[in-house]
């Protein structure tokens, strides 16, 4: 620990190799974060595999459920019950124990015998360990921010706290390094069987290394001074949120900050590439290629528009990224179309879809737990079908009780229903076999109608691809680099660690995190691929409002002040 | 500086070079929906990301 007091140092001095230290062993746990969120997006099928297959369908629903709730509820939870003890107890100790349950929950999934060897106890203990894993990672980054910025000088807060941000693509290059070379060392048949185990144990590595570190690191300098003098919060919770004064700043980092940055880092990190892999139809392997690429240019930005933010400001950056993001989505992913598959982007302004329904038989498809089996109407058939094949349709409304229809330029085409049975968890024979046959009907007339199956390698423009990508990044740099000392500025020391954890966990999982499957919907419902771009732009806007007219800068704000 | 900005190009030139050996790997992070415990459901690549 530097013995200079870290608010009274220059801004101009460089960073002791204390300050190194302590972003150092702060960053080490949000790989750690970044690290498993791979894991589990990678090794997804696999995982389901191992502790899934075995279970009947309403038991699977069930643990889909709370598999879902530990992505969305658990981790906020885990923000006020770790914030709250960072504020009582510490931010050293509290981010110690957030990390040796991280890491001891992931090594653990590493080791969990499967279905096949102890039954329906191997998914109860997977969701449990889920469920640990989300609530300590809703202390994590809060800990990190919080301890990183309260170490850093007055006017570096911005570019200290900007390394943290780096660590999402650490974590997936990590992951890929890890996954890649196990599965290349063991071959894929050993993989799926025993080798998807190896990147979770070997977790325990990572785990051992931040724990040794964060046992040498000492208290934040601002809480030890706080607890000197006895002025700890006693209830962070109630401070926080049950008194209006802060309350109120909660909402507005909620509103005015943390939703427009998520949907925005969810839109550049991963809608861009599923948008290239699922509805531009590029393989999954270039596609791949093509965000890392972006990504490695983009990442040394989040340093930069952190460093930017200590001169010129926090809210300048980071709304200048939300505005951007509001007036280019639109034209930027119009252009990857364009660079990814042309043909797509030729046959979609030629030929015309049209789906013809009566509009009371079409249903929401928003849900993100739904399955295919919760579609049983020819309407939602019909558009899960073309949304399914990326192509971009109109809805055209048919008189009451009339059948649907789909007109791909000439050809009509009729979509079936679907008969369920096992309970509702199944179509049965015949239904199965026409929704089955209506697909390849649909395939084929898109087909003959010019819309290409794939994206075809030949005619990519990859490095336009790669720029537009690049672009997409360093957006989520400029809105995500200067956030979290904006957080920490926002709130005082007493209930900093609770009053930033629970809107950034908000914001970050359920604004960003269903961002994915609300595009989604959204493109279902309305046929043009584009229209899941509305999301993020109308939560980046309205956020952009917000946090221009009732956000105040932090830069210059001396967060002892309050204490 | 020059070591960290080093480093990483070391390790995302790793990664990009075993990404392009065989890089046929789901990057999208995290899945909270039901298709993360359904392996077999055709509902998946539609609604996963």
């Amino acid at each position: 620990m530097s013995s200079i007091p870290a608010p009274v140092r220059g801004a101009a001095s460089p960073m002791t190799p204390e300050e190194k230290k302590v972003i150092f062993a702060s960053s080490l746990g949000t790989v750690f974060e970044w690290y498993d969120f791979y894991l589990y997006g990678s090794l997804a099928a696999i995982i389901a595999r191992q502790f899934f297959s075995g279970l009947d369908p309403s038991a699977a629903f069930i643990f889909a459920l709370l598999a879902f709730a530990a992505g969305f509820i658990v981790r906020p939870f885990g923000a006020l019950v770790f914030g709250r003890l960072g504020d009582m107890i510490g931010r050293k100790y509290t981010f110690l124990v957030t990390i040796l349950i991280m890491g001891l929950a992931t090594f653990i999934v590493g080791v969990l015998p499967n279905y096949a060897s102890i039954g329906v106890a191997a998914p109860v203990i997977l969701i449990t360990l889920r469920m640990l894993q989300g609530l300590a990672l809703g202390g994590e980054y809060g800990g990190a921010a919080t301890y990183v910025a309260e170490h850093a000088p007055h006017g570096r807060r911005g570019a200290y706290t900007a390394w943290i941000q780096t660590t999402a693509t650490l974590g997936l290059f990590l992951s890929l390094m890890v996954i890649l070379s196990t599965r290349t060392i063991v071959g894929e048949e050993a993989f799926a069987d025993w080798g998807w185990r190896v990147p979770f144990i070997v977790s325990i590595l990572l785990l051992g290394i931040s724990v040794w570190i964060r046992l040498s690191m000492n208290e934040s300098p601002a809480f030890k001074k706080m607890k000197e003098e006895g002025k700890t919060s006693k209830a962070p919770l109630s401070e926080s949120f049950g008194q209006w004064r802060n309350l109120k700043v909660v909402l507005l980092a909620l509103f005015g900050l943390v939703a427009g940055q998520a949907v925005v880092w969810y839109s550049g990190q991963f809608y861009a590439l599923f948008f290239l892999t699922s509805v531009l139809k590029v393989d999954g392997s270039t596609a791949n290629m093509l965000v890392a690429a972006s990504l490695i240019i983009g990442t040394p930005f989040f340093v930069v528009f952190g460093t930017l933010s200590d001169r010129i400001g926090r809210k300048p950056i980071i709304l200048a990224g939300l505005l951007l993001a509001v007036v280019t989505y639109f034209p930027l992913f119009k252009a990857l179309t364009a660079a990814a598959n042309p043909d797509l982007a030729r046959a979609q302004a030629t030929v015309p879809i049209v789906v013809k329904a009566d509009p009371a038989t079409c249903s929401f498809q928003g849900s993100p737990v739904a399955r295919e089996v919760d579609f049983t109407n020819p309407c939602d058939i019909a558009k899960r079908a073309l949304a399914q094949n990326s192509a971009s349709y109109a809805n055209e409304a048919a008189p009451a009780g009339a059948g649907a229809v789909i007109r791909i330029g000439d050809r009509e085409i009729v979509p079936p229903s679907g008969a369920l049975i096992a309970g509702g968890h199944k179509f049965d024979e015949a239904s199965g076999k026409a929704i089955a046959q209506f697909k390849k009907d649909v395939a084929a007339a898109l087909k003959e109608a010019g819309y290409p199956p794939k994206a075809d390698p030949a005619k990519m423009d990859k490095v336009k691809i790669v720029l537009i990508l690049s672009v997409l990044v360093l957006y989520v740099t400029m809105v995500y680099g200067p956030i979290a000392a904006m957080l920490v500025e926002m709130f005082p020391t007493r209930i900093r660690y609770t009053s930033m954890s629970l809107p950034y966990h908000i914001g970050n999982g359920w604004f960003g995190g269903l961002m994915p499957t609300i595009a989604f919907a959204m493109v279902a419902q309305n046929g043009n691929i584009y229209h899941g771009l509305w999301y993020p732009v109308t939560i980046a806007a309205v956020t952009f409002v917000i946090g221009l007219l009732f956000v105040r800068e932090t830069k210059d704000v001396d967060i002892y002040a309050g204490d | 500086m020059w070591k960290l900005i080093l480093g990483f190009l070391v390790f995302a030139g790793g990664a990009m070079y075993l990404l392009s050996q065989g890089g046929d790997i789901d990057m999208g992070g995290e899945k909270h929906g039901v298709e993360a415990h359904e392996p077999a459901s055709g509902a998946a690549s539609a609604a996963s990301h």
